[in-house]
């Protein structure tokens, strides 16, 4: 984050033009979290208001709301702003419960498991 | 901090101090080197260089962003606008973002426009990097 003055905010790439706007976070591990920018620090470092974590499996995604949140800034790969006008997410995917989608995150998480069991047992046969 | 003796001779009870007007002024800018050498400024200046270019930044979780280079800084984080990503259906969850803030330490490759690049002035500015350096 650079050292921003008050003239040459709109220039530089400090995240004061995102404060209170409705934000997308995307975390290292693979997480998306949503928020309404609070504050920030020099290392990334955010506050969301209002977190909720979106969860997508396939065509199922599920929003799990979370409260006020403090994310330490070498977690953070990326944060975007969401533009209100338009969809967040494409027509074709659906909504479902907290259960149903750690179900499929479950049944995901086996499968790829089962993919790179598979793929161990073959390697050790050593086909060419 | 300056120390202005009032008193011709110089007497310890008119010391006055007068504290410099710098603390009021806005913070100092961190210095740029960040104690890795000078070579951090060399990409910070190229990339300045861009801003108004359209870019494609690939991050290390293999995400790719095409966007046009809004501002860059010293971490070498990257502001980009009107960002679409490459490969959208992998991806719902980026449809309506169309500006954002990438972490410096997160990206992988600045994918350039041929034309962007300058070669003779990054050959000239690596050379005189290497000797000063």
């Amino acid at each position: 984050m650079s050292w921003a003055g008050p003239d040459d905010i709109f220039l530089s790439t400090s995240l004061a033009t995102y404060l209170d706007k409705k934000l997308l976070v995307l975390l290292r591990d693979g997480r998306k979290l949503l928020g309404l920018l609070h504050s920030f620090d020099q290392f990334a470092n955010v506050v969301l208001e209002g977190a909720c974590e979106r969860v997508i499996v396939g065509n199922l995604y599920c929003d799990i709301p979370l409260g006020l949140y403090v994310i330490r800034g070498e977690n953070v790969v990326l944060i975007g702003e969401l533009d209100l006008e338009k969809e967040e997410l494409p027509p074709h995917m659906t909504a479902v419960s907290e259960t149903e989608i750690k179900r499929a995150q479950k049944a995901e998480r086996e499968a790829t498991d089962l993919k790179g069991s598979m793929r161990k047992r073959m390697e050790f046969l050593d086909f060419d | 901090m300056k120390i202005k003796l009032t008193s011709a001779s110089y007497s310890v009870r008119s010391i006055k101090f007068s504290f410099c007007s710098n603390l009021l002024a806005k913070p100092r800018k961190p210095s740029l080197f960040l104690g890795r050498g000078i070579e951090i400024i060399l990409f910070f200046s190229y990339f300045k260089d861009l801003v108004g270019r359209e870019v494609t930044v690939e991050l290390k979780n293999d995400l790719a962003i095409r966007g046009t280079l809004h501002s860059v800084d010293q971490y070498l984080n990257i502001k980009l606008e009107n960002t679409r990503v490459v490969d959208q259906d992998k991806y719902p969850h980026m449809l309506s973002v169309r500006n954002c803030f990438i972490r410096g330490s997160v990206v992988r490759y600045v994918q350039l426009p041929p034309d962007g690049v300058d070669i003779e002035l990054l050959h000239d500015a690596t050379r005189r990097e290497a000797r000063g350096g």
